[in-house]
């Protein structure tokens, strides 16, 4: 893989990077014929970002640079710490940078920016590959009921009505407006803090399709970093989202050269939910209320939201979804090939496979809170079982 | 107990949310006791239990409120008294700077809370916005009332204008970091120095010309604490020693804009801070002397 | 003094120690701070600075006071406001005197007496037997840009320095992963570049970071080398009223081990 990022671009990348940065600890890289990807996934497996840059956005591109054979673009995996230190001050880049060029170097295992500056200088960093696999997590967008676009700005202004110390926001998507409130974990001191909401009409929005009335809770950082991401290139925000539970997804592309999609886990709604709210939300509260007992134990753990394994295997049920293939494979279409390299993401045990693309509406709610990979760790768990699993109608059962 | 108030004009809103960022940046509680005339915000020291208020701050309502309703518990008590944590208070009332009305109410959600209806402006449409904040505040209950009453301070021995409030933090600031306490003196003729003294340095800021409101003297100096100065008569001179931090903390009050601010001087025991505003609000701080 | 301000800036550049020497030379003011035994820093103003200089010739004017005290002193005013200077100092064990003034403003002033101490030996870095094998002259504003992106974690920084091409290249080792900036003497922000040997030299990256203050206020930095290692970086700082302060750091290499 060679390719070169003209000047203005590199802010761009720069940007990208340290919204990324916000998200996860590693970013993963990977070079297809037309565009090259860039994701990552944080910790808690609650949050998941994806950047797609296309051929256009380079100035000279070259997926399989160094490869005999075709059709194999690059796949790693490096540290973000290492991609930050590359594009320390994003905001005058544009300035200083002329030209970017991004090769592999295949005998050191190295990924190799090059930055051509201004005055002759060339800035060169050797970033050590850890690993060549690819990572992927499958969601639903498109389909869903409620689709809401978004200048950055009526949401960042709205979020800046927060206080610091909230770290998740709910947003009650209503027929006529948009409900955001700061959630309130049950175990909290009412009286120690504050508790604000902000009511935004649907007419302030570029566009405003909610065909589920729902109630979602995600995480702030996370949502701040995509704003202060659409805030750096101007450009709208698509919110798309199921109901509670589901993920929301977040787009945010200019419709040529950039599209990025950052999707968070969304956790049930408040328990404690303001006066004012409308009586749509004291609704759910109630019927949420049983389950407030079982949700403080997993809210403790803050951000590990409400990614739900049944305990029945075949109904199991991810969130995200990875396909993780090891560089030397060839026909991806190859069903040994993918249960082999399911087998090493479970000894890795960083992700599991999944083949599924829709998502199941489901307005049910359930119970049970627990790591989304538990299952991969059990000896019992056997990676084929879950190649049969379209994604099933989430259980109530406990 | 009822309780509400709407302000529409954005000058006294600004202004309101001024003084109560002010008040967060002095104290970590505050009380807001709200009368039928005036809202006061009382700050006691944080340390050490039922003292005097350290702060003391009244506000007109007529000023501010284009609609004012109060209900107190009964006729006897007509005022109502509620605890704050300042800075919950202060940090939802920032956004008061581009609104365009406010709401308060009291009301109970789960806890007492003194809810802010704010209406915003949207920047890319005709639209606004509501914002709504719940504060938790604690309804403070009558027995202990008699701890919020304005301070019974003893007569000053001398009362002299202030420099710019924001002259003065630089300087009180700089000193700050080399000593903890700074030594005021205010003379009859309009001198007023700042001083510290350490092992490593002596520091001595002196402003001269400024303007005598009153002087009670004459002023007996007991010991040799107070160096005289040339030509200058020792009796004509108020002298106190003052936590330089707590200096400090008042004098970030130059956010709001006020029109004249007076310091006093008990004699080496009390220095009063009080500024005053065009909407006569009236802020008091009072910085207990230090005696060695 | 007409404004103490750059000599305030100057010398809170220089403040990572709590202590300097002050030297006082017909020639101007010296104050010196050192960093174990590895760094040496120091701020020198030259006597056309000021509007009046007297220095007795025949002792040396030298004591050693807090560099913190004496900055925080010059800034009584805050660093946005001009203040004139005075400074007076009688004999040894006689406090540093500073009378200011605030431009702007007439009622007031501000006077300082800061205790001095008797001055210790300072560290001689300085090899007459070294020869000077390097010298680069850089745009300080440019310099201190290649600065600020090199990744703080790594302990030591590498410097090339070539008759060839790229002429001057310096490496940082990070966890993984390895970063080199090369500068060509071609470069803008290359002003003169003299070296006929290739040389590597290893400098602890903290060292070269507590040159990073001065270098914000200075127009150039003079870097040279001895054939021992010693980089000696000499920085000119250029007033409005066009007189210049200087700022000069010795730094003692690393060995291989």
């Amino acid at each position: 893989m060679k390719c070169h990022v003209p000047g203005p671009n590199v802010k761009v990348l720069g940007r990208t990077i340290h919204a990324l940065a916000r998200f996860g600890d590693e970013l993963y890289l990977e070079s297809l014929a037309d565009c090259i990807l860039l994701r990552t996934l944080n910790a808690s497996e609650s949050a998941y970002a994806m950047l797609k840059f296309n051929r256009n956005f380079f100035s000279y591109f070259n997926y399989n640079y160094y490869s005999t054979e075709d059709n194999e673009g690059l796949k790693c995996k490096i540290s973000m710490k290492s991609a930050l230190n590359c594009f320390k001050s994003p905001a005058h880049m544009d300035k200083q940078v002329e030209n970017l060029e991004i090769k592999l170097d295949p005998e050191q295992c190295k990924l190799i920016f090059q930055f051509k500056c201004k005055h002759g200088i060339v800035k060169t960093h050797f970033i050590s590959i850890l690993d060549s696999k690819a990572m992927e997590a499958v969601y639903t967008k498109d389909l869903v009921p409620n689709r809401i676009t978004s200048s950055q700005r009526i949401l960042s202004e709205a979020i800046g009505n927060f206080q610091n110390s909230d770290d998740q926001v709910t947003l009650e998507a209503l027929a006529q407006s948009v409900l955001l409130r700061n959630y309130i974990d049950a175990n909290v001191d009412l009286s120690k803090i504050i508790r604000t909401q902000i009511n935004i009409r649907s007419v302030e929005f570029d566009s405003y399709i909610i065909g589920f009335e729902t109630i979602i809770t995600f995480t702030m950082k996370e949502f701040k970093a995509l704003l202060a991401f659409a805030e750096a290139l101007s450009l709208p925000i698509q919110l798309q989202f199921e109901s509670t539970g589901k993920p929301v997804v977040f787009i945010i592309h200019n419709g040529s050269t950039i599209e990025a999609h950052f999707v968070l886990a969304t956790s049930k709604p408040d328990n404690v939910t303001q006066g004012t709210s409308t009586q749509n939300s004291s609704r759910v509260e109630k019927s949420k209320r049983k389950d407030s007992n079982l949700e403080q134990g997993s809210a403790s753990k803050k951000l590990h939201l409400d990614m739900e394994v049944s305990k029945c295997l075949d109904e199991d049920s991810h969130l995200f979804n990875f396909v993780d293939i090891p560089c030397d494979i060839v026909d991806k279409n190859n069903c040994d090939n993918i249960v082999n390299s399911e087998k090493t993401c479970v000894n890795n045990s960083v992700m599991s496979a999944m083949d599924c693309d829709n998502i199941p509406a489901s307005p049910t709610s359930r119970t049970m809170i627990k790591s989304v990979f538990q299952r991969c760790f059990e000896s019992t768990f056997d990676p084929r079982s879950i190649q049969r699993v379209v994604l099933a109608e989430n259980s109530d059962s406990e | 107990m009822k309780f509400r108030a709407v302000m529409i004009d954005t000058g006294p809103m600004r202004e309101f949310s001024n003084i109560v960022t002010t008040i967060s940046k002095l104290s970590k509680e505050c009380v807001l006791r709200l009368s039928t005339d005036q809202i006061y915000f009382i700050v006691s020291d944080d340390n050490s239990g039922p003292t005097p208020p350290i702060l003391w701050c009244e506000i007109p309502q007529s000023m501010f409120f284009s609609e004012y309703q109060l209900i107190g518990v009964d006729d006897e008590h007509k005022d109502i008294y509620l605890g704050f944590i300042s800075a919950n208070l202060a940090r939802p009332l920032v956004t008061l700077k581009s609104a365009k009305t406010l709401k308060m109410k009291l009301t109970k959600k789960q806890c007492p809370c003194l809810t802010l209806e704010i209406e915003m402006p949207s920047s890319t449409s005709p639209q606004t916005r509501h914002v709504t904040h719940d504060i938790p505040a604690i309804v403070v209950p009558r027995k202990i009332w008699s701890d919020f009453q304005e301070p019974q301070v003893p007569k000053p021995d001398i009362s002299i204008e202030l420099p710019p409030l924001k002259q003065l933090r630089t300087s009180i600031d700089r000193m700050r970091t080399m000593a903890s306490d700074v030594v005021i003196r205010a003379s009859a003729e309009g001198r007023l120095t700042l001083q510290i003294k350490t092992d490593m340095a002596k520091v001595s800021t002196r402003y001269k010309g400024l303007r005598v409101d009153t002087f009670e003297g004459p002023i007996e100096h007991s010991d040799s604490e107070t160096e005289s100065q040339i030509n200058e008569d020792l009796s004509r001179v108020c002298v106190c020693r003052v936590d330089a931090k707590k200096l400090s903390m008042f004098l970030s009050a130059d956010q709001i804009s006020h029109n004249r601010i007076i310091c006093s001087i008990v004699h080496k025991r009390l220095v009063i801070l009080c500024l005053q505003t065009d909407e006569n609000v009236k802020l008091q701080c009072f910085i207990t002397g230090i005696v060695y | 003094m007409e404004s103490g301000k750059t000599l305030c800036s100057l010398l809170k550049a220089i403040q990572f120690q709590e202590c300097a020497v002050f030297c006082a030379m017909p020639e101007g003011l010296k104050l010196t701070v050192e960093e174990g035994k590895c760094v040496q820093a120091s701020a020198y103003i030259p006597a056309d600075n000021f509007t009046e200089y007297h220095v007795r010739d025949e002792v040396d004017v030298m004591f050693k006071i807090s560099i913190a005290v004496l900055a925080e002193c010059l800034n009584i005013f805050g660093s946005g406001e001009e203040s004139s200077l005075k400074m007076y100092y009688r004999c040894e064990g006689s406090p540093l005197l500073l009378v200011l003034q605030p431009q702007s403003v007439h009622n007031v002033m501000t006077d300082c007496e800061i205790s001095t101490q008797t001055a210790d030996s300072l560290l001689d870095l300085r090899d007459e037997d070294a020869e000077e094998v390097a010298k680069l002259i850089l745009k300080a504003p440019a310099f201190l840009g290649l600065l600020v992106d090199l990744e703080r974690s790594c302990d030591v920084l590498e410097l090339n320095l070539s008759p060839e091409h790229p002429n001057v290249s310096i490496v940082t080792y990070g966890m993984q992963d390895r970063s080199c900036i090369d500068v060509p003497k071609s470069s803008d922000m290359v002003q003169s570049f003299s070296c006929e040997e290739p040389i590597t030299l290893k400098y602890q990256l903290h060292h070269i970071r507590l040159i990073m203050k001065a270098l914000a206020l200075s127009t150039k930095v003079v870097l040279r080398f001895s054939s021992n290692g010693l980089l000696l970086l000499q920085l000119k700082l250029e007033k409005e009223d066009q007189k210049q302060m200087f700022s000069e750091f010795y730094i003692v290499p690393l060995l291989d081990d």
